[in-house]
C-alpha cells in the first residue's frame, strides 16, 4: 500500500483545522519545545533507528512550525526568520510519515521533557489535520469505520457473537467439569458487564475463556453483550473526535441500558484509556458506572480471597510487559504485578518497567497501519531486547495490541517465548473450589 | 504495495507479506506462503484449516470466525495455534491467500 493519497482540497481541508481554534494545551505546548533534545534518548523509534526525525523535538518541531505560519505574527510577515513553514501537500506527507509512521503515542517521551511538555498531545494534533486531509493510514481509518458502520471494527454480527459463546460455554463447562458454569449474555441487572476486544471474539478466545473462568469462581454477577461491545477505538487513534466520540458512546448507552454497577474492560491499553479516562470528557458528562480493567478487578478478586491462585502451576519464568496506555497513560500499574506475585513462581521485571517501560513499537494504531510494518518491527527492537535480557519463556502482557505485537517480534527477533495475556495466566493458576489450597 | 519472492517466485504483496490479488492462490502458492509462517510441511490438518478459510472466503468476502473453523475441521482451538505460530488471523489467514483481516490484528 502506497501512502494515503490526498485527493483534491486536502490542502485546504488541513488548513481548516490548522488555522481553527487550538486548545490551550496543545497551543502552549507548540510555544514551548526549546528544542533541548533530552526526549530524544526516551523513545524507542529513535533509540531503535538514530534517525533525527525520530527524535520526539523534530516530530514537535514538524507541527510547531506550521502552527508558527498560521498562528503568530512573525511568522506571517517573516517566516524564515522564524522558522515558520507553509501547509503544502509535501509539508503533509512529512507529517504523515512522522504522526502515524514514528510515533505511537505511548507518551515516554513527556518524561524527560526539560520544559513538561507531552510531544504525543502535539503528534494527536496533527493526525487531526492529517484526518481532515484523508491522509489517515487506510487500516486505521478502515478499523473506526468499520466499528462506525457494524458496532466493531471487525464487523462480526450479533448471531455469530451469540454462537461463539455459546460454543465457549460448553467448553467452559466440559473444562471445569461444572454444569452450572455460564457466559451470560445480554442479562439486565448484572453487576458487571465485561466489554471485550473484538479479536477476542472472532480469532483468539482463549482470553475470553480465561475470563469466564475467572468471573465463575469469583461468583461475580456478570454479562457480557452481543451488540456493542467493542473496547477498541480507532477514532482516538485517528484523532477523530467526532467518530472516537461515536464508538465510545455506544458501548456506554449499551452499559447504562443493562443498568450495571460497574464496565468491566478486557485487556486492552487503549479501549481502557478511551473509556476510563477519555469518554467522559468526549461525552461532556461523568459515566454513572464505574471503569474498570479486568486487571483491576482480578486483583481486587485475590486481595479479597475469591481467588485462590497457585504460583506452581505456572512454573516458567514470566515476564511482563507494560502496555502505555494502561500503565504510563491509563494509572494501572501494581495490578499486574499482585497477579504474577500471586500467581507465577519466577515472575521477573524487564528493565525499565512501569511508568517508564518502552512501547512494544505496535501503539498508537500502528499495528493496523501496514505501510509502517517496517518501522513498526525496527522500532520493536528495544523491546525484544528488554525480553531477551530477562531470560524469561512467557511473556504477559494486559493489552491485546501489544500481544500481537509481540508474538511479532517473537518472531522476527527469536525469542523463543510464549505471549499471554493476564487472565490467560491467572486461570491456569487457578485453584479450584474443593482443590486443596496450595 | 511490495513484494516478495520465494523460491524463485515472485509475487505482490502488501508490507505484511498477504497476497495482494487473492484469484493467484492455488495450492503451490499456499505452500510457499506457508514457508514464511514458520510452518515447513503442510500436514493434512494444515490443508484442512487453509481450505476451509478459503472456502469461507470465497463465498463470504471475509475470514471465518474460529469457532466456524475450529467445528467445521474438527480442529481444535490449541491445535490451531499450533499448526500456526502466528495464529488463525496473520498465520492461516495469510497461507489461504487472505487480505489481512481488519480490526487489532
Amino acid at each position: 500500500m502506497a501512502e494515503p493519497s490526498a485527493g483534491a482540497g486536502a490542502v485546504e481541508r488541513a488548513l481548516a483545522v490548522l488555522r481553527g481554534r487550538l486548545d490551550a494545551r496543545t497551543t502552549a505546548f507548540l510555544n514551548s519545545c526549546v528544542r533541548c533534545g533530552l526526549c530524544a534518548d526516551t523513545c524507542h523509534v529513535f533509540l531503535a533507528d538514530s534517525e533525527s526525525e525520530s527524535m520526539p523535538a523534530h516530530k514537535v518541531e514538524r507541527v510547531a512550525r506550521l502552527f508558527r505560519r498560521y498562528h503568530t505574527l512573525l511568522g506571517r510577515l517573516t517566516p524564515g526568520f522564524v522558522g515558520a513553514q507553509n501547509l503544502d501537500l509535501e509539508a503533509l506527507e512529512g507529517l504523515a510519515a512522522a504522526a502515524f509512521g514514528r510515533c505511537t503515542l505511548c507518551g515516554r517521551c513527556a518524561l524527560n521533557c526539560s520544559v513538561g511538555l507531552d510531544p504525543s498531545t502535539i503528534i494527536r494534533f496533527a493526525r487531526t489535520v492529517l484526518g481532515a486531509a484523508g491522509m489517515v493510514p487506510k487500516g486505521i481509518r478502515a478499523n473506526a469505520d468499520l466499528a462506525l458502520e457494524t458496532g466493531n471494527n471487525m464487523g462480526i454480527s450479533r448471531e455469530n457473537v451469540l454462537e461463539t459463546v455459546a460454543w465457549l460455554e460448553q467448553d467452559l463447562r466440559d473444562t471445569l467439569g461444572d454444569p452450572a458454569a455460564a457466559m451470560p449474555i445480554d442479562r439486565y441487572g448484572a453487576r458487571v458487564l465485561y466489554a471485550v476486544n473484538p479479536r477476542e471474539v472472532k480469532f483468539f478466545p482463549l482470553s475470553l475463556s480465561a475470563a469466564a473462568t475467572i468471573f465463575h469462581v469469583a461468583g461475580e454477577d456478570w454479562t457480557l453483550t452481543s451488540t456493542d461491545f467493542d473496547i477498541t477505538n480507532y477514532g482516538y487513534f485517528a484523532a477523530d473526535a467526532a467518530a472516537a466520540r461515536a464508538i465510545a458512546e455506544r458501548l456506554i448507552a449499551r452499559a447504562e441500558e443493562l443498568g450495571v454497577e460497574e464496565l468491566v474492560v478486557a485487556e486492552c491499553g487503549h479501549g481502557y484509556r478511551a473509556l476510563r479516562w477519555e469518554a467522559p470528557e468526549w461525552l461532556g458528562r461523568p459515566l454513572p458506572f464505574k471503569v474498570s480493567s479486568l486487571v483491576e478487578v482480578m486483583a481486587e478478586y485475590v486481595d479479597h480471597g475469591l481467588l485462590r491462585l497457585d504460583p506452581t502451576k505456572n512454573a516458567d519464568r514470566i515476564t511482563l510487559h507494560d502496555p502505555c496506555n494502561l500503565v504510563r497513560n491509563g494509572g494501572v500499574i501494581e495490578e499486574q504485578r499482585v497477579l504474577l506475585r500471586a500467581g507465577a513462581a519466577d515472575f521477573v521485571e524487564m528493565v525499565p518497567n512501569r511508568e517508564d517501560n518502552y512501547c512494544c513499537g505496535g501503539g498508537g494504531g500502528m499495528l493496523a497501519a501496514s505501510e509502517h510494518a517496517a518501522k513498526r518491527i525496527e522500532a520493536g527492537r528495544i523491546k525484544a531486547e528488554q525480553i531477551r535480557a530477562t531470560g524469561a519463556k512467557v511473556v504477559a502482557s494486559p493489552c491485546h495490541n501489544c500481544i500481537d505485537q509481540l508474538m511479532e517480534l517473537n518472531r522476527f527477533y527469536k525469542l523463543g517465548v510464549e505471549v499471554r495475556t493476564l487472565a490467560e495466566i491467572v486461570a491456569d493458576a487457578l485453584v479450584l473450589p474443593g482443590q486443596p489450597a496450595p | 504495495m511490495s513484494e516478495i519472492t520465494i523460491q524463485g517466485r515472485t509475487f505482490a504483496v502488501d508490507e505484511e507479506g498477504f497476497l495482494q490479488k487473492p484469484e493467484l492462490w492455488n495450492d503451490e502458492v499456499a505452500k510457499l506462503l506457508a514457508t514464511t509462517e514458520g510452518v515447513t510441511e503442510m500436514s493434512p490438518e494444515h490443508w484442512a484449516v487453509v481450505r476451509m478459510i478459503r472456502e469461507y472466503y470465497l463465498e463470504h468476502g471475509n475470514a471465518p470466525m474460529i469457532r466456524l473453523l475450529c467445528q467445521r475441521t474438527g480442529i481444535n482451538l490449541r491445535t490451531i495455534f499450533k499448526l500456526f505460530p502466528a495464529g488463525p488471523a496473520k498465520g492461516a489467514c495469510k497461507v489461504a491467500g487472505l487480505p489481512k483481516p481488519e480490526g487489532c490484528v
